[in-house]
């Protein structure tokens, strides 16, 4: 078969770090093409390339040869790749949340009335929603999807997002080369195997697909090639049948990586912290009238579909969003929700949307890492005569910080480094650092290894179990990854549309877990 | 580190500030006495433009409402002026009763800022343009009773102008003069100008001032880790307006006259275009970027007069100057919505 898309010897670096180093790779038509990465790999620098994102030529543009369909082409902007015929699945949607499904879907080809495109030109033409419509129902049923395209976008679900995203690309009669950056990462698991059977159903029609995913067993299943990278370079390449999962696992990380496990026990001495009748208003991940005790010195986890509220815990604590309900921390009820005073009896929240809740990425390392424990419990602060008006005590900070990055192996040039400098685990592991400054005696987690490799989600899933087991510390995880949840928690709290719905036992069967999940009390045996 | 390149704005400033000087040094014109007013013009204006940092630094933006804080100030000389205090006496007490009064009109500033957040630079424009009319009718009617700032007959109203002759003109400025040939350095002036820019720099370093950058940089962060926001952006903008306070005193000293009524409305702009060239993009700013900016600004409008009045018709000065202000802040806001797509 003949290539449809030729990469010959790219390479791409920001600011002198190099980001992409002499990459080859080709895809033909009617090829699946797995790329699979840890985090910083370059798989999405490579994806701005190929997509034209302005990104890349403001940072200096990129070396090497890009070949499409025959013709050498050099993208300066989105709209030139899809002049060309490539198209992309975001990670992140690229919906307009206040247009119908079927405007979503025909953005851009439009069936207009034809007599007006005539008279005033095809930007002032008017357009044709019945049609449209008709159209964009019958792309979606090409995917097997029963949805009426009249419906907001705002108003769908996850997973059909996921899925009018993929139609809008399916639409178009000129697609060539498709590119999904982590596509099944936001669906379950029933939907991203119905996503795969289109992905193959597409390629079968001559369609190029470049396949971005974490999810290896995916790779492994439906991918016709598939090219390892590690830390720019292209490590590996595969044919189908040609590998195991674990190859790709290996080639990613470099090495093996060995999982972090706690020991599970049984603590019902007494609650540090129980909640009755507790509601956290937050949009999309409300808690309603949850009852929750938690034991002192356990790992509690928390998990739910997205949506659950397994998220809003510790941000209610925080007074990010609005409470209601009765919490006793300590024997002692707390009148109303104070970040402060929470945070000095010995609470913290370390969030899960890291770039905009948990880190000063414009700031260093030691800054990060102190701030909250210098603000709120005065550490590292020189004394004065005016509390709020005291110095840094530069030297204590740096001591305390280089402990830090050395007992936590964050990869650094300095403590004075910024912290959007550093990769997604790195941050991470900054946030925990700050968390262990504070010293808290409750900790909230919520999704700790999000968007983190797996090397650095074990070192992370280390770090919570060993400041759980030196210090005593309480810690609820809020998370979807129900393995690792089972391998770190002492016990499992599962919620169901803002309640929790069952307390198991990490040792509990992935069959109970699913039926929790879901909402349903017993399998019954009719 | 923060990239310390030299921007567009800067250097066409730079440039242009060469080719002046030039033309100055072509034209025979006195280098000595130049120079020595680009010190006291730096000083002159160079503490409105510090007091814009504070709020750059919480977030609040750019702060249009600058007439809040030199209200405050010249409440605070007016208050001086007529209980006939002079001398240096005379203006520290000025700078004592301006700082009371700033820090009222600062915290209901503020409380007014905290309630338009995110859109704080156009509100705070309006809050000038509003707040100047009423301070109008207040003018006319205060209860001054020195002669010499009321209006001469009918002995109600305060004048336009006031002079400051017999009180605390060029008080600071001839304080300490060194004198190296024609050179002369206003040492006291400088002196001034220096322990503002270190409070600023003292103020940033302490657990507050740290609380207000991270505010300034990410609230939410902020907001987890305990921080009171609407508190730490209130201190920032009483700060910032205390500042203004203080700076329209020393500015005033420099110029003679306390000016009232609609004077303060347009004095915002030439301290925004000023801290903008110096390199600020709307957030988090340094002491260094507010001085830079400055004594380029004011050493170019300094040279353009004499200059222009030589090589060109006269009125093209005042054209030449209201263009650059204008034309400066109007760059910046285009830089940073640059700054904010690439985000995307």
């Amino acid at each position: 078969m003949e290539n449809l898309l030729q990469i010959k010897n790219l390479s791409k670096s920001y600011y002198g770090n190099p980001a992409l180093k002499n990459i080859d790779l080709t895809v033909e038509a009617g090829e699946i093409h797995g790329i699979v990465g840890a985090n910083g790999s370059g798989k999405t620098t490579l994806m701005n390339i190929l997509f034209g994102n302005p990104v890349i030529e403001e940072t200096g543009g990129y070396q090497g040869e890009i070949y499409f369909a025959g013709r050498r082409i050099d993208l300066h902007s989105c709209a030139e790749a899809i002049r060309q015929g490539i198209g992309m699945v975001h990670q992140e949607f690229a919906l307009i949340p206040d247009m119908t499904v079927a405007e979503n879907i025909k953005l851009g080809r439009e069936k207009t009335v034809a007599v007006t495109e005539r008279l005033l030109g095809r930007s002032y033409s008017f357009v044709d929603t019945r049609q449209d419509r008709i159209r964009a129902e019958k792309t979606l049923q090409k995917l097997d999807i029963e949805l009426d395209a009249g419906i907001k976008v705002m108003d769908l679900s996850i997973n059909l997002k996921q899925f009018v995203e993929i139609a809008r690309e399916i639409d178009r009669a000129d697609l060539k080369l498709l590119i999904l950056d982590e596509p099944t990462s936001v669906l379950n698991k029933n939907d991203g195997i119905h996503l795969l059977k289109i992905l193959q159903d597409m390629a079968a029609r001559g369609i190029g697909i470049l396949f971005i995913s974490h999810r290896l067993e995916e790779i492994h299943q439906v991918c016709h090639r598939v090219s390892v990278f590690r830390d720019g370079e292209l490590v590996s390449r595969y044919d189908q049948g040609g590998f195991s999962v674990n190859d790709l696992a290996r080639d990613m990380i470099g090495y093996i990586v060995s999982k972090a496990a706690a020991e599970k026990r049984n603590i019902t001495r007494r609650p540090v912290i129980s909640f009755e009748h507790f509601s956290v208003n937050m949009p999309g991940e409300e808690i309603r009238d949850l009852a929750l005790s938690v034991y002192q010195g356990e790992i509690l986890g928390l998990t739910s579909l997205s949506g659950h509220g397994k998220l809003a815990l510790g941000y209610g604590m925080m007074g990010m969003y609005p409470v209601s309900g009765s919490v006793t921390y300590e024997n002692e009820t707390l009148a109303r929700i104070n970040a402060r005073a929470n945070i000095i009896k010995g609470m913290y929240v370390l969030p899960d949307d890291r770039h905009n809740l948990g880190i000063l990425a414009d700031q260093s390392l030691q800054e990060n890492i102190i701030f909250t424990a210098n603000q709120i419990k005065g550490k590292f602060s020189l004394n004065s005569f005016f509390r709020s008006l005291g110095l840094l005590d530069r030297r204590q900070a740096k001591l305390h910080v280089e402990k830090m990055i050395r007992d936590f192996d964050i990869k650094c040039t300095s403590a004075d480094q910024k912290v959007k400098e550093l990769s997604g685990g790195n941050q991470q592991k900054v946030c925990i650092a700050r968390a262990l400054t504070v010293e808290p005696r409750l900790l909230f987690v919520a999704e700790p290894t999000r968007g983190v490799d797996i090397a650095a989600k074990e070192k992370i899933l280390n770090m919570l179990i060993e400041i759980n087991r030196s210090q005593g510390t309480t810690i609820i995880i809020a998370s979807s990854e129900l393995d690792e949840l089972k391998r770190v928690c002492d016990r499992i709290a599962v919620m169901v549309e803002g309640k929790v719905f069952k307390i198991l036992s990490p040792n509990a069967s992935e069959v109970e877990f699913g039926l929790a999940l879901s909402g349903e009390e017993e399998v019954r045996y009719a | 580190m923060r990239d310390r390149r030299l921007q567009l704005p800067q250097l066409i400033i730079t440039v242009f500030l060469l080719v002046l000087v030039a033309a100055a040094w072509l034209l025979k014109m006195d280098m000595a006495v130049l120079f020595n007013e680009s010190l006291v013009k730096l000083v002159m204006n160079g503490v409105l433009v510090l007091s814009l940092i504070p709020m750059l630094n919480v977030g609040a933006g750019l702060n249009f409402g600058l007439p809040v804080g030199i209200i405050g100030g010249l409440l605070g000389m007016l208050v001086a002026v007529n209980f006939r205090l002079t001398g240096f006496y005379g203006f520290f007490a000025a700078i004592l009763f301006s700082l009371v009064f700033c820090l009222v009109l600062g915290w209901v500033y503020g409380l007014i800022l905290n309630r338009v957040k995110g859109r704080e630079e156009i509100a705070g424009t309006f809050i000038g343009f509003s707040f100047i009319p009423l301070m109008n009718y207040f003018w006319t009617l205060a209860p001054f009773t020195n002669r010499e700032m009321l209006y001469p007959i009918g002995g109600q109203g305060l004048r336009p102008k006031i002079s400051l002759e017999k009180y605390f003109n060029h008080i600071v400025d001839n304080l300490w003069v060194i004198r190296l040939g024609d050179i002369e350095i206003p040492f006291g002036l400088l002196l001034f100008f220096a322990l503002v820019c270190l409070f600023l720099f003292w103020y940033f370093k302490t657990k507050i001032g740290r609380a207000i950058i991270a505010v300034g940089e990410n609230e939410a962060f902020a907001k987890l880790s305990g921080i009171d926001i609407a508190r730490t952006r209130l201190t920032a903008i009483i700060i910032s307006t205390v500042i203004a306070g203080a700076g329209i005193c020393i500015y005033t000293q420099s110029y003679g006259f306390i000016q009232l009524y609609d004077a303060p409305l347009s004095m915002a702009f030439p301290a925004i275009s000023a801290i903008l060239i110096g390199g600020s993009s709307g957030k988090r700013t340094f002491v260094f970027e507010a001085v830079l900016g400055t004594y380029l600004l004011q050493s170019l409008y300094l040279l353009t007069v004499p200059i222009a009045n030589e090589l060109l018709i006269p009125e093209l000065t005042e054209i030449l100057r209201t263009f650059v202000t204008y034309g400066i802040i109007l760059y910046a806001l285009l830089v940073r919505e640059k700054g904010r797509r690439s985000v995307l």
